[in-house]
């Protein structure tokens, strides 16, 4: 009998190679009944270790968010905050391997508005939204101390130098393009790009692609002439960060009394986040009204247009989808346009699933993306009009200011304010007094 | 006069910005309130189907860690303990023995015991195994697939999103709950499900 | 004075291990980079050394030696791989120590640089305003940038799904725009006609020609890749397909011209196997006859690519089903149904009825058939209660449902290798095949055999029957005629070729054509009555299409139209 069933198996392997298959379960051969007391060893299977961390995690981030809330408004100690984003960098970064993170959590949460068969886990809203929440309320202290990304580039900072304003401004776009393709790809199922091309997970995992570690390696070197590129100039999560800290009821401030305008902070930030004080409009007053006139009326085209012309992006972008690059293979295979087949179609092949049924949902899928299109295109036009708003309305302020939507918190500039410094017993009243005459 | 004015503009702003953060707090408490209503208290973690899978070799490629996290588990409870395994054998292999030129498997991670007449025990070592599914595909052609390719937890980092998932052809990863982190198949798989 | 010196020390250290530091993370870097590039060209577990040798193993299946070589080549390319990844580890561990010092030392030396304001320049307003203008200039410049950018982008992605989109808008009216049994019956879709029973409907055709002279015939027109197959027809197009080793072309031919309208080579099917199969000569890979739905026609090759075209020529879908095991070679024809393509695929390896959608192309059933290898192609039959599909095989006639492809009846009557397809009329059904028997089943009420005669039986060409009779031509050259109902033989006649092609019923004549290409003509009557004798001038064993008042036949090399 077994012999028999050996040269079955014997003339199995010698007339098929194995072609391709889909891994079966078929009992080909009768689960023998041992003579001797031989037991069969049960497999193992190791818990995940996120189990572990789950919740500690989570108090580990509420904790660091209050310190760095702490550090920033009310101890005003740069050293602390280092300290503490250090911690972080090795907690977050080194220890946890940089996964989940609040930046890349914005996809989880999009993903999970748009599809219901996406449960989202706690843990990831929590760390969505609690870094918005402190931001709401003490500023971007987040970026400052508790993001691993920015902590990263923080420690290669050495030689900061200015980056032109308008070119910081121009620049500042990237992040919301970001965004809305991060959205945009999330909440259709095309992929978590902002995961993907993620510049600093290689190092934390101390691995990866080779382009990604080149594409980290490259930042962290501009880094250390242009302060924190990746937090200022492609940041997804920042851009919503940005937002919140705009309308944060507790922001941190240069001074911790009066501003002297001694200008001593002036060049003291790396991020060129201080607000020059404004005393007067050197401004021809017409001109921007005219020019903010033209804008408004030309708002609702800007969006319109811009969301006309990213939806018919559809095609394109979809193309980056799982289903929809598959259904387009299938349909060139099929109609003899390209040659041969690739392991995605011979896997959909092998699956039973009708073309009919995969075309139909790589049309809906498309309609997403259309739909998405005129969203994310509008948004963009938005974002450009209020963009160019904000930079023809000036507002006269008499202070050095840090800038509520970009400043980080850091904590750098506070030590070049002799006010601060007077505070900190370092200095005579006289001397701040002093200071102030000689401007 | 003018102070006055200046001071009232001030105080416009600061409704303003209060109003404006409360709605803000609101969109954020909002947005995490409805998700919570759809999400679950546990994590998710990745796996892969082994059902779905088509072993690419894809896996022991393109996950983030030098060696995948990604390896090769054995049901015993479904293994037929061949004499002949085509998931330990080279096909057409010139003799039945232990010999590196019979061996399927490239890492040498798959060790052969001989149990009783005519039954071997196979045994993955998981140090060794790169996760390539060369023998899960032996063993899917012609035995009865008790080889089959599991995402192993006590390697796997939890991407955010799975770098392996992302290339793979068949599209047999998903997230799947921590707290029954396997796919698996057999007596294993039935224990684990009920 | 003692304490500046000391941080002047530790000043010049913290230099020089910033100097050490950076030398040694430069230097890992670069063999970090050099190991990179060595195991992305050469991959130790997928060594072609080895695999040499391993080929070389299969031939000398007895040599130690080489054994021994694997063995050892086998240990040196684990071992590369596994130090490489102990290297890779180390080695980026100790860059990341390195580079960490590095920074360390490099924040301590930068604390002693404390860098001062530098308050000469005035605060320009002016600039600042002019920064704000360029800044809005070039937010300007950069949303046009994007708007054309994304708009050229979308102009010139090419849809890789649109056409699938179109079809899909197509199918949803498509059961409304299929054509009914009444335009069916106008026209020749598949194998021995409407529903492939060898019957002509409402023309009269001629009844002499002459092939060698010229006589009748309105047109000869030569196709280039040969095939076995018969002609179909739709409205003014014939389709005939032709295949060999290398190639698979389909001809679409006017019928009034006799041109070649266009011909479609399908190449780059999927699953179309490399290696064609064996088959015999007087097979071929192009014996399937074609068939259409009126809005699309479909081809099977003997590879198992089958395709679907429109009647431009464009490919719609193609795909394999299966490379045939067949030691003759796979001869069964395609049929319609509705919007399914019907295929009777009987194999060494099991019996299948296979259903495609027509407009995709999908797989609708693939019905299992416990029967043995047969050649003989379906036919479609209305018995007023159901549509069925009844397939001759061995030892069965099984009939089955052609929506689901569910079994509906079968009865056991034949043996050995069915090549003749099924005759039907009036409610009977009638099998053959030489050394079986030629068997009358009845449909009505429970499926029974009616009557079995087992005289002159045929071997390939498939049986014709009418309301009073049936028709059956040995391949040695023997023409039977039977009484439908009581399985009486009329008559008989020996004639000298034998038979290989099938009767086709036209008004009260038989049309019958031998291996050579005489055209025997007699009369559906008790005695053999002989219309006419007419030569081909060319061997031909495929069925006549008769359409038009004309009858298309396809020779070994040309096809024929004969008309007055």
């Amino acid at each position: 009998m077994i012999k028999v069933k050996k040269l079955i198996m014997s003339l199995n392997i010698l007339l098929f190679k194995p072609s391709f298959v889909l891994s079966q379960v078929v009992e080909r051969f009768p689960k023998p009944d041992f003579q001797s007391d031989y037991t069969r060893p049960l497999l193992q299977t190791p818990e995940p270790r996120i189990k572990l961390y789950e919740y500690f995690d989570l108090f580990v981030l509420i904790t660091a968010l209050s310190l760095a809330s702490y550090f920033a408004l009310k101890l005003r100690s740069r050293t602390k905050m280092f300290l503490l984003m250090i911690f972080c960098l090795l907690y977050f970064g080194f220890f946890r391997k940089g996964c989940i993170c609040p930046v890349g959590s914005v996809q989880n949460v999009s993903l999970a508005l748009f599809d219901a068969a996406y449960t989202i886990p706690a843990t990831v809203i929590a760390f969505f939204a609690l870094p918005l929440v402190f931001t709401l309320f003490f500023g971007r202290t987040f970026c400052a101390a508790v993001c691993p990304l920015g902590a990263i580039q923080d420690v290669v900072i050495f030689k900061p130098a200015v980056v032109s304003p308008w070119i910081a401004q121009v620049l500042g776009m990237i992040p919301y393009l970001y965004l809305g393709l991060a959205v945009l790809f999330a909440s259709t199922g095309a992929g978590f790009i902002i995961c993907q091309y993620d510049p600093f997970v290689g190092f934390f995992r101390f691995g990866a692609s080779f382009n990604m570690i080149a594409l980290g390696i490259s930042l962290l070197i501009l880094g250390t002439v242009v302060a924190r590129p990746y937090c200022r100039f492609l940041c997804p999560y920042g851009v919503i960060l940005n937002w919140m800290s705009r309308l944060s009821k507790w922001h941190v401030t240069i001074t911790p009394a009066e501003c002297i305008n001694c200008r001593l902070c002036e060049e003291s930030c790396p991020f060129g986040a201080i607000n020059m004080p404004v005393m007067e409009h050197p401004v021809n007053r017409g001109k921007s009204i005219r020019f903010l006139a033209v804008l408004f009326i030309l708002l609702p085209v800007v969006v319109m247009g811009n969301g006309w012309v990213f939806s018919r992006l559809s095609v394109p972008l979809s193309g980056q989808h799982f289903t929809v690059s598959l259904a387009a293979k299938i349909q060139s295979e099929n109609s003899g346009i390209t040659t041969g087949t690739t392991e995605e179609t011979d896997a959909f092949r092998a699956s039973g699933k009708t073309v009919e049924e995969l075309f139909r949902e790589a049309s809906v899928i498309r309609q997403k993306f259309r739909t998405g299109g005129w969203i994310f295109g509008g948004f963009l036009g938005l974002i450009i009009c209020l963009k160019l708003i904000n930079l023809t309305v000036i507002r006269r302020h008499d202070d050095y200011t840090a800038d509520s939507g970009t400043c980080f918190s850091c904590a750098r500039c506070f030590s070049y304010c002799p006010i601060e410094q007077v505070r900190l017993g370092n200095m005579d009243p006289d001397e701040a007094s002093k200071i102030k005459k000689s401007r | 006069m003018a102070e006055n004015d200046s001071k009232n503009k001030v105080n416009r702003r600061d409704v303003m910005r209060f109003s404006l953060n409360t709605f803000a707090g609101l969109a954020v408490g909002g947005v995490s309130g409805m998700l919570i209503t759809n999400s679950n208290s546990r994590e998710m973690v990745w796996q892969i189907d082994p059902n779905v899978c088509i072993q690419c070799e894809k896996c022991s490629t393109n996950c983030v860690l030098p060696q995948s996290a990604v390896k090769c588990v054995h049901s015993y409870s479904m293994c037929g303990y061949c004499d002949l395994c085509s998931g330990y054998l080279e096909p057409g292999a010139v003799s039945r023995d232990t010999g590196a030129e019979n061996q399927l498997c490239p890492t040498g991670a798959i060790k052969r015991k001989f149990i009783e007449d005519p039954y071997f025990q196979y045994t993955i070592d998981e140090e060794l195994c790169i996760g390539c599914g060369k023998c899960v595909k032996g063993c899917g052609s012609f035995g009865n697939g008790s080889l089959y390719l599991q995402v192993r937890h006590d390697l796997c980092l939890n991407c955010n999103e799975c770098s392996i998932a992302r290339s793979c052809p068949s599209q047999a990863y998903r997230r799947v709950p921590a707290d029954s982190p396997y796919i698996l198949r057999g007596d294993e798989g039935a224990k684990n499900s009920s | 004075m003692n304490e500046n010196n000391t941080s002047q020390i530790w000043y010049t250290a913290a230099k020089r291990i910033a100097a050490v530091s950076a030398a040694f993370a430069l230097i890992l870097s670069v063999l970090l980079v050099i190991n990179y590039i060595q195991t992305k060209r050469i991959d130790p577990l997928n060594s072609k050394a080895l695999n040499q040798l391993m080929v070389e193993l299969q031939k000398n299946q007895n040599d130690e030696a080489l054994k021994e070589q694997i063995r050892a080549l086998d240990l040196l390319a684990r071992k590369a791989y596994f130090t490489n990844l102990w290297q890779v580890r180390t080695g980026s561990l100790l860059l990341f120590a390195f580079v960490l010092t590095f920074l360390i030392a490099l924040k301590y030396i930068s604390s002693f640089q404390t860098r001062f304001p530098d308050l000469t320049a005035v605060p320009d307003y002016e600039q600042m305003w002019e920064n704000r203008l360029f800044a809005r200039k070039y937010i300007i410049f950069t949303g046009l940038g994007l708007f054309v950018f994304a708009f050229v982008l979308s102009v010139l992605t090419e849809d890789g799904l649109s056409r699938a989109g179109m079809e899909k808008g197509e199918s949803a009216d498509e059961v409304s725009t299929l054509p009914g049994i009444e335009e069916i019956k106008q026209n020749w879709p598949n194998f021995r006609g409407p529903e492939g029973i060898g019957m002509a409907y409402n023309i009269t055709v001629p009844t002499q020609w002459d092939g060698r002279t010229g006589e009748n015939i309105l047109w000869k027109t030569e196709i280039p890749v040969h095939g076995f197959n018969s002609p179909i027809i739709w409205g003014k197009k014939i389709f005939l397909s032709g295949a060999d080793r290398n190639t698979e072309v389909v001809y679409c031919i006017d019928a009034d011209s006799g041109e070649i309208l266009w011909q479609t080579e399908l190449n780059d099917i999927p699953g179309s196997p490399v290696d064609r199969p064996d088959n015999t000569e007087d097979t071929g890979f192009a014996a399937p006859t074609m068939a259409t739905d009126g809005l699309r026609v479909f081809i099977l090759f003997g590879t198992g690519d089958v395709a679907c075209l429109d009647f431009d020529g464009n490919r719609i879908w193609a795909k394999n089903i299966g490379v045939p095991e067949n030691h003759y070679g796979h001869s069964s024809s395609l049929i319609t149904f509705r919007n399914l393509l019907l295929i009777q695929y009987d194999q060494n390896s099991g019996g299948h009825l296979i259903a495609l959608k027509t407009d995709t192309g999908d797989l609708v059933y693939d019905q299992q058939r416990d029967i043995e290898i047969s050649w003989a192609s379906p036919i479609l039959v209305n018995t007023g209660k159901r549509d069925e599909i009844i397939l001759n095989s061995s030892p069965d006639v099984i009939s089955h449902d052609p929506l689901t492809g569910k079994e509906l009846w079968r009865i056991d009557c034949m043996s050995g290798e069915v090549a003749p397809s099924l005759a039907y009329a009036d409610g009977i059904v009638f099998a053959v095949n030489q050394y079986a028997k030629l068997a009358a089943i009845k449909l009505n009420g429970a499926p029974e055999i009616l009557w079995e005669s087992e005289d002159d039986l045929a071997e390939v060409s498939s049986p014709v029957a009418t309301k009073d009779f049936v028709f059956v031509a040995a391949s040695y050259g023997t023409i039977s005629c039977y009484d439908s109902k009581t399985g009486e033989r009329y008559w008989f006649e020996d004639l000298p070729k034998g038979f290989y092609s099938s009767p086709v019923v036209v008004g009260d004549n038989v049309y019958l054509m031998d291996m050579a290409g005489t055209m025997y003509i007699f009369k559906t009557m008790k005695e053999f009555s002989l219309v006419n004798t007419c030569e081909l001038g060319e061997s031909a064993v495929t069925i006549p299409a008769f359409m038009h008042n004309r009858i298309y036949i396809r020779g070994f090399k040309h096809l024929y139209c004969i008309g007055d």
